[in-house]
């Protein structure tokens, strides 16, 4: 496969996403401003304009009318996605570190970090009640006493926020009462990643403790464990085959101190069921910061430490792939 | 000549007045093949430059809103590109691969850990195999000591006899010191020593067998180093796949070390395999 790289950042690259129908890339760096690319040819469609920090997360609404950023400068902003201008921007008290909209686009969530006296938040949205934006009172505020959130994402149906959080606990709230529904820690360390999988009955964590899981989404269940040998960053499963990939790298700021050894870097997927790694990518000259399946599983993006956003389109030999069992 | 004198320019300076003197830019597109071609020329330094850039033209279908948004005018920092991708943003990489892996997990390379070096280092020696650990945790504490004590009964027995008429006879591992005088050989010429050392040398060759293809050089240097000094070990691989053939050569640097290892490992099941151990034929006559 012949990789796109998509360079439109000059730092390193915090997370990416593609819209629902996947013609569209978000990306999301340490600099201030948020891109957008076609994912087809790599033309950059526009970049978001008005933030004053790293920007930690960014998601897009299902009918990509628009585009939510969170950022360090302690603003969440909505965006209109065909003009890029801004639609509303919130003030928080503290950096957002992760964010989502929720299946009808309808209701925002974001999380704020645990810095400057400030304890950890769940902020929770209605887009469609100016005065809840206009006077920044949001919909609900979750308060978290313990670890902080460091990625979250919406459960289904609107009912429920997934959390992974700094020592590894992952929990599920319920945006009725605002109360921890399930929880457990089956992860030891600092959640990088939560993505869905396409029908939202399980998801799968990276975690810096050298491992990726596979959650079930009711119950809370470890179905699978995906181990390497470094922090995972990020992980996605695919929409198309029983397949996952894994991100990661040593973190960055172990990558001078470290020998410098080919193929740390790589993306690495591994058979969903069957826990086994089966294939590697190489391509990045830092570790991977955020993957991303296009929903038709047959390409696949990654954005790394060194700026860079990559995107591949898989060979026949990789989407005919079989397992014999 | 008079043309140039009329215009008051030379040639060269008319290409240096700018786009003027420049061939216009000019398009091509190729219906059948989807290529577009677009073959520019711009000026820089005084030299002309031609670009030509190739574009692969491919009809997609798509939903409406896809369509739709492909025809959003561009915004933010991208506001002034033209259309299609700016190779200053969007660049197209080398061609890479899937690495497809066999092994689940890739080991941890042992060089990075400066403890496991020192454990080479032999701190504590094992009385059975003399490996760096402890006597009780050997790895061959259950098949190797019996066959160990087996050996050192069969190597006592002809120390009975007198040293000079025995060739076997020979240090129990871990023994007593024995004086010059009274090892093996001693009581031999000196030149005929060394040219015994010499044929020992060849003679002391034994050939494992029925090896698994996992075995590597270090396995069977942990499995023979019990029986004495080896000089050689030969593990046949394959050049593809630098797999065991399923065979060795290993050199003692003794014969009888060599024949109490015949002795020792031959029929020693070593990973599910038995191995079968005999003297090696001599390499080929010169």
């Amino acid at each position: 496969m012949k990789p796109i790289m998509l360079h439109g950042h000059e730092r390193s690259i915090t997370q990416i996403k593609y819209n629902r129908e996947g013609d569209l890339i978000f990306s999301c760096a340490k600099d201030s401003q948020p891109n957008v690319w076609y994912s087809l040819n790599g033309e950059r469609l526009g970049t978001f304009v008005g933030h004053n920090g790293a920007v930690w997360c960014i998601d897009c609404s299902w009918d990509t009318s628009k585009v939510l950023t969170g950022a360090a400068d302690n603003f969440c902003k909505v965006w209109d996605c065909e003009t890029g201008s801004q639609l509303h921007s919130i003030e928080t008290r503290t950096a957002v570190r992760s964010n989502g909209f929720s299946y009808s686009g309808n209701l925002i969530m974001f999380t704020t970090d645990k810095t400057m006296g400030c304890n950890c938040e769940i902020h929770v949205y209605d887009l469609r009640d100016g005065d809840q934006l206009a006077s920044n009172t949001p919909l609900l505020t979750i308060p978290i006493e313990g670890s902080k959130i460091t990625s979250a994402i919406w459960g289904p149906y609107e009912e429920s926020i997934v959390t992974g959080h700094e020592n590894g606990e992952i929990c599920i709230f319920d945006i009725k009462s605002g109360k921890t529904v399930q929880s457990c820690k089956d992860h030891t360390k600092q959640i990088n990643d939560i993505q869905p999988y396409k029908d939202y009955t399980m998801f799968i964590t990276a975690s810096k403790d050298n491992t990726a899981k596979l959650f079930d989404m009711d119950t809370l269940e470890l179905k699978k464990t995906y181990r390497t040998e470094r922090p995972v960053n990020s992980a996605a499963i695919s929409p198309l085959h029983e397949h996952v990939v894994l991100g990661g790298g040593q973190e960055a700021m172990q990558v001078t101190t470290t020998n410098t050894r080919v193929g740390k870097f790589d993306a690495r997927f591994f058979h969903l069921v069957f826990e086994e790694e089966f294939g590697r990518v190489k391509g990045h000259f830092g570790p991977i910061n955020s993957v991303a399946f296009h929903p038709d599983g047959k390409s696949y993006s990654s954005g790394g430490e060194d700026g860079y956003v990559r995107v591949h389109y898989f060979d026949a030999n990789y989407l005919d792939i079989n397992f014999d069992y | 000549m008079l043309d140039t004198m009329t215009s008051g320019k030379s040639w060269a300076e008319q290409v240096d007045q700018g786009d003027e003197g420049l061939p216009p830019p000019t398009e091509e597109f190729d219906e059948k093949r989807g290529i577009k071609t677009i073959t520019e020329y711009r000026n820089e330094d005084g030299k002309v430059i031609k670009t030509i850039k190739t574009y692969k033209i491919e009809t997609v279908k798509l939903s409406k809103s896809i369509a739709q948004r492909k025809m959003w005018k561009k915004y933010g920092a991208a506001a002034n590109d033209p259309p299609g991708p700016n190779p200053s943003n969007t660049i197209m990489t080398e061609e890479v691969f899937m690495q497809f892996v066999q092994n689940k997990e890739t080991p941890v390379p042992e060089e990075e850990d400066p403890l496991s070096k020192l454990t080479k280092q032999k701190i504590v020696q094992c009385r059975i195999c003399k490996g760096d650990h402890w006597t009780t945790k050997c790895p061959y504490k259950d098949t190797l000591q019996p066959l160990q004590e087996k050996l050192e009964e069969g190597a006592k027995k002809p120390d009975i006899a007198p040293v000079s008429s025995s060739p076997a006879p020979n240090k129990p591992a871990g023994g007593k010191y024995i004086p010059p005088t009274l090892r093996e050989g001693a009581n031999k010429g000196r030149g005929e020593t060394m040219s015994n050392q010499r044929k020992g040398d060849e003679a002391a060759t034994i050939r494992v067998t029925n090896l698994s293809e996992d075995t590597r050089e270090s396995d069977l240097q942990e499995l023979f180093r019990p029986f004495g000094p080896i000089s050689r070990i030969y593990l046949a691989k394959d050049k593809n796949t630098g797999q065991s053939k399923g065979f060795a050569f290993i050199n003692f640097h003794r014969r009888e070390d060599a024949s109490r290892a015949i002795q020792g490992v031959s029929g020693f099941g070593y990973d599910h395999l038995i191995l079968n151990v005999e003297w090696a034929k001599p390499s080929t006559q010169q």
